[in-house]
């Protein structure tokens, strides 16, 4: 056994050192290079699980907020037919008032007409009246005068 | 100096430090250690949430291998626990191999009692470096395979006295076991140090035209041996985690 040891030059001092060396390796690589890097990885690992979150919230966001818009679409339609027919009804009451208002002076006005027109007839019959006795009365005269003479 | 092919089975000692034999491998190891922890401080400072092409590319290597790995071993949590073992059991042995073929590894030396001396060796063909990370998923292996099941139920794995056959199953799986520790060594240093050989027979029969190629074909072994030695360590450990009749 000495003899193969001698032979491939065995010293458990070197394989020690060797041994050592392998250590000093796994180290200073595991500290500089496999921790930084598995670091580095599941960093952003993170930000692109965190990216497809986002996303996923933005999305039901907007679901939801087109879901509300629809919902406050469909809800002015209704409020503004219902307004629209409260008018169209507001409108029909104030022309059936308005009309009656007019229809109402239109007859006020007629029958005024027609005070004014048989007080003028009046007034005419009585002038006229007062006319033919004066006339009446001017030919009496004119006949008495007449026979006197 | 003689000329020819010199095969040195052997880390070649450059010096010592207070009685501590100083290898070109170990220096080797040092400057890999020094390439691969300097980059992954700079590396790590400049991450950032949107990534550049070099982070990406890391990123998309770390996140395949830890799903890989919690498909393995059927949790991620056990992933992510022994990612950092795993990963740098294949950086540090792919760096090595990688590293081995560039210039100046080899062919800087010094000249000592009339032998030229290599400044640097790969560690993989090294068999202290092999069997030091042999050793290192073994204890990692067993350790684990001890916390997952209980002392009793995981030696129950390699002591069955139910049955003559099941004494005899245990046996095998203990010696088996035993074995890892020269497989996982063994085979790491000889694929590497046998392509080290073959790129140097290959230079010496046939210089300028087949190293090059060879070399190529090395590099990729190299990969490979890491990718097996880290594969291994992985499903070693989700052996050991499983329960005595799934293990079966």
């Amino acid at each position: 056994m000495q003899q193969l040891f001698s032979a491939f030059g065995i010293d458990w001092r070197l394989l020690g050192a060797q041994a050592v060396n392998f250590g000093v390796v796994l180290v200073a690589l595991w500290y500089f290079l496999y921790r930084p890097v598995l670091r580095t990885l599941e960093k952003r690992q993170k930000v692109i699980a965190q990216g497809v979150a986002d996303a996923a919230e933005a999305r039901e966001l907007l679901a939801g907020v087109d879901q509300e818009a629809n919902t406050r679409v469909k809800n002015a339609d209704v409020k503004a037919e219902s307004i629209i027919s409260a008018a169209r009804a507001a409108a029909g009451a104030e022309k059936a008032k308005l009309l009656k208002e007019a229809e109402d002076r239109a007859a006020a006005v007629g029958r005024d007409a027609e005070m004014r027109a048989a007080e003028a007839a009046a007034h005419a019959r009585r002038e006229s009246e007062r006319d033919i006795a004066r006339l009446a009365i001017l030919a009496a005269e004119k006949v008495m005068k007449q026979n006197h003479d | 100096m003689h000329s020819g092919i010199t095969v040195v089975l052997k880390a070649e000692q450059l010096g010592s430090v207070f009685g501590f034999p100083i290898t070109n491998s170990l220096l080797m190891a040092w400057a890999v250690m020094a390439l691969l922890i300097g980059f992954s401080f700079f590396f790590g400072r400049s991450l950032a949430l949107v990534p550049g092409k070099l982070q990406a590319g890391v990123e998309w290597a770390f996140e395949g291998a830890l799903a890989y790995m919690a498909e393995v071993l059927e949790s991620e949590e056990l992933a992510r626990r022994f990612f950092p073992l795993i990963a740098s059991v294949f950086l540090f042995i792919a760096f090595v191999n990688e590293l081995e073929f560039f210039p100046g590894v080899g062919s800087f030396g010094l000249l000592h009692a009339g032998n030229f001396l290599p400044l640097l060796r790969a560690p993989t063909t090294d068999l202290n470096f092999t069997l030091a990370l042999a050793m290192i998923s073994f204890f990692t292996i067993e350790i684990t395979g001890i916390a997952a099941l209980g002392f009793f139920k995981y030696a129950g794995k390699y002591v069955n006295l139910s049955s003559p056959i099941g004494f005899v199953v245990g046996l095998i799986e203990f010696m088996s076991n035993l074995g890892r520790l020269i497989s996982f060594s063994f085979r790491l240093f000889g694929n590497i140090f046998a392509g080290e050989v073959l790129v140097l027979v290959a230079g010496y029969f046939l210089p300028y035209f087949l190293p090059a190629p060879l070399m190529a074909f090395e590099m990729f072994i190299g990969l490979v041996q890491a990718l097996v030695f880290a594969m291994l360590t992985l499903f070693f450990i989700k052996l050991a985690i499983m329960e005595p009749h799934e293990a079966h």
